[in-house]
């Protein structure tokens, strides 16, 4: 992964339910499109520079490999860079986006035969919906069950394009609205009242159990439900190697005890290796930055993956490890932004 | 000189030799029918089946996934395994109880302390996986836990096999029967595909389809195969089909189907039937057959009965009359095309082994039965490429 940014002119900026979410489409020059080349469910760094100081945020690619490159982007209550986004970005204005990267992707496969249960809730339905429609285009003998949580009718992202996926693919896709606060005046009729949670999940197996045994689980919406639905799957015996996790708005707090000591780093970086003083409680990715390196990071939340790296001799403790599978914990990959020292002698590669 | 049969010798026909070698290259790696979905209907269900030399035992898990493993305990290789509990969260032997969860780890070992004092590394004994899939409310199994997609197996004949949707139907217990047939598999296969046959053996049993207007091909080492109905039959076919519906209109036809290896389907405007084949030796075959119907109410049942009654009450007979016929069992007095086909494929085999048995020229309508023989050639070939 290169940590280099482009600049990349807005093609389209298109104001998603009323207002309170932005899609922003790109242009994509042809010299850049192997660069900009993305796996359904991958994300984006834009920067931006406000308020003199220089801002990063990643933003899943709400379209299916092939379609323009296009992020959708929720307002937050006072968030500096989504309502920047929403209020001044204009087409022909120029931002400057990573290539897009990520570990929570589905790659379609059109000799596959699988069964994709698809759970999110507000926002978190960007990655999902790239997604759904690359299973539906690339993967012909696949079905899709999507169950989506938001507040109410009006707040659903992309309510119409899942509608007509849905009637335009009967019998490889269905759509599952669950509501929190439903208006009784909406159109929009709800399969459940409430919250993407364990019951939701057992129901959805027994009502649509899976026709092609391939069965893959994808799920991206607050912490809280990630953990509510991986937890029901688990207690139905789904092995964790077919359920894959991002989180998405109202990020979880994680309360951890856990503190680091000081340590010595010896970090691969570009090729090159550098001792790299860790303080106490110190994150590996702020010691490094301290050091004058520049190492790949994004969203410093231990959600997107961007500053992933592999531990090869030490142990550090990883406040949130989101973007991570158990099988890449296992293979010694940790997040740098996440991780702080807990044995005094470490080596970390970001190379490979 | 090798005696010849079309493309196959005669030997291929008779001798323990090929029995072996198909059971170990083609009915041993290629995806095997196991049964219906609705087998293995709720969590904790489960089913064992054979599956050329591999014994494959199937079972549900509690979030409606299949599983498939190879039926044989890692201690002394039994196949007992059955799924148990209130909960139906384990695998065991009850041979020793050694148990498994439902990915096929081994959990426990009973009195693992006393009986295995050096220690057992029950990581490595965990039961062997195969896989499962669903495909047109079908059961399939391969040995391999990384087969070949059943896409790549049957993604391109899949068009071709009517617009039935199989797991909408519903199983009419009474039709469901076993039977042998003293042939070897590949005869009664050309029995199935043998278009030139309609029209004589069956020429009244059959005759509701037009025979003349069949339309038929392969998608590799599949055979398709569809008709229209005859035109006194299709004249008033709504009317005139034994039981409601299958398909909507305004489809029409037989589709007559044989899946590689010996997976026939046969599935026409009100029907959708199987009939698999399981060779048991050089010269003897089982065959199962199940049929689905319309998921409609004894009600609409009746009134298609009585609506068709008209054409069916004088419908077909004997192929021979009273006269011609052998006697009162004579297969070709019976009015049964099941019987006829059984009698054609017995009586056939037993010349095999004469040594003046010799082939005659294929006609037209026998391609498929030579195109088939090729296609055990075929694959072969690319089993020992493989390999």
């Amino acid at each position: 992964m290169t940590p280099n940014f482009f600049s990349l002119n807005v093609a389209e900026i298109r104001p998603e339910i009323k207002g309170k979410a932005t899609s922003v489409i790109f242009d994509l020059p042809v010299d850049l499109a192997e660069t900009f080349c993305w796996q359904a469910g991958q994300h984006v760094t834009l920067r931006f520079h406000l308020n003199n100081t220089e801002q990063r945020r990643s933003y899943t690619i709400s379209n299916s490999p092939g379609a323009p490159l296009r992020i959708t982007v929720k307002r937050v209550a006072g968030g500096l860079v989504s309502n920047h986004i929403g209020d001044h970005l204009k087409s022909g204005d120029t931002v400057d986006v990573m290539p897009p990267f990520g570990q929570f992707s589905l790659t379609p496969d059109p000799l596959k035969r699988r069964t994709h249960y698809f759970f999110g809730a507000g926002s978190g339905i960007t990655p999902l919906f790239a997604m759904i429609n690359a299973v539906l285009k690339e993967e012909p003998h696949s079905v899709a069950h999507l169950i989506y949580g938001n507040a109410d009718g009006e707040s659903i992202i992309f309510a119409e394009e899942l509608h007509k996926l849905a009637s335009d693919h009967a019998t490889r896709f269905t759509l599952r609205h669950v509501l929190s606060a439903p208006s009784l005046w909406s159109w929009t009729s709800s399969w459940r009242k409430g919250r993407v949670d364990a019951g939701a999940t057992k129901v959805v197996v027994t009502e649509t159990p899976p026709l092609a045994q391939d069965v893959q689980y994808w799920i991206c919406g607050p912490g809280a439900m990630n953990t509510d639905v991986s937890n029901a799957l688990m207690a139905l015996d789904v092995p964790a190697n077919r359920i894959h996790m991002e989180s998405f708005g109202g990020a979880t707090v994680t309360a951890s005890t856990v503190t680091g000591i000081a340590a010595n780093a010896q970090v691969e970086l570009g090729g090159a290796t550098y001792e790299v003083p860790v303080a106490a409680d110190q994150t590996l990715l702020n010691a490094i930055l301290s050091a004058g390196l520049r190492p790949p990071f994004s969203c410093q939340s231990g959600v997107c993956g961007a500053c992933k790296a592999r531990l090869t001799k030490g142990q550090v403790y990883m406040h949130a490890r989101m973007a991570l599978e158990d099988s890449d914990v296992t293979r010694g990959d940790i997040l740098s932004c996440q991780s702080v020292a807990t044995s005094d002698e470490l080596s970390i590669s970001f190379d490979n | 000189m090798t005696r010849m049969y079309h493309r196959l010798p005669v030997d291929a026909y008779t001798s323990q030799d090929w029995f072996d070698r198909e059971q170990r290259q083609i009915f041993s790696r290629t995806w095997r029918y196991a049964g219906l979905a609705e087998d293995v209907p709720e969590p904790g269900h489960f089913i064992s089946v054979q599956a050329g030399l591999n014994n494959i035992f199937i079972v549900m898990g509690r979030d409606h996934r299949l599983r498939a493993f190879h039926n044989i305990c890692r201690h002394r290789g039994t196949q007992l395994i059955r799924a148990v509990g209130k909960t139906q969260k384990a695998l065991t032997c009850p041979y020793h109880d050694w148990t498994y969860d439902l990915e096929g780890n081994l959990i426990s070992v009973p009195d693992e302390a006393k009986e295995y004092p050096d220690g057992i590394d029950k990581s490595c004994l965990g039961l062997k996986p195969a896989s499962v899939d669903i495909w047109r409310g079908m059961l399939f199994v391969h040995p391999d836990p990384n087969p070949p997609s059943l896409v790549a197996w049957f993604g391109d004949i899949d068009p071709l096999l009517g617009p039935h949707k199989p797991e909408e139907l519903v199983e009419y217990p009474d039709a469901r029967r076993s039977y042998e047939i003293k042939a070897n598999w590949k005869i009664v296969v050309e029995n199935y595909i043998d278009v030139y046959h309609l029209s004589h053996l069956h020429s009244n049993t059959l005759h509701m389809y037009d025979h003349a207007r069949a339309e038929y091909g392969w998608q590799g080492p599949h055979y398709h195969f569809w008709e229209p109905p005859a035109s006194d039959y299709a004249t008033e076919l709504e009317k005139n089909l034994p039981t409601p519906r299958v398909i909507p209109e305004p489809h029409i036809g037989a589709w007559v189907p044989m899946l590689f290896p010996g997976i026939g389907l046969g599935a026409g405007e009100d029907s959708w039937n199987i009939f698999i084949l399981t060779p048991l030796g050089p010269e003897l075959t089982r065959v199962e057959n199940r049929t689905k119907l319309a998921n409609a109410s004894g009600w609409e049942f009746q009134k298609q009965e009585w609506s068709s009654w008209s054409f069916w009450k004088d419908f077909g007979g004997p192929k021979y009359p009273d006269g011609d016929a052998t006697g009162e069992d004579d297969p070709m007095a019976s009015g049964d095309f099941t019987a006829e086909d059984i009698y054609a494929c017995e009586q056939q085999q037993k010349s095999l082994t004469s040594p003046y048995f010799e082939v005659g020229p294929a006609a037209n309508g026998e391609s498929p039965v030579v195109r088939h023989q090729q296609a055990i050639l075929d694959f072969f070939a690319t089993q020992q490429a493989g390999t």
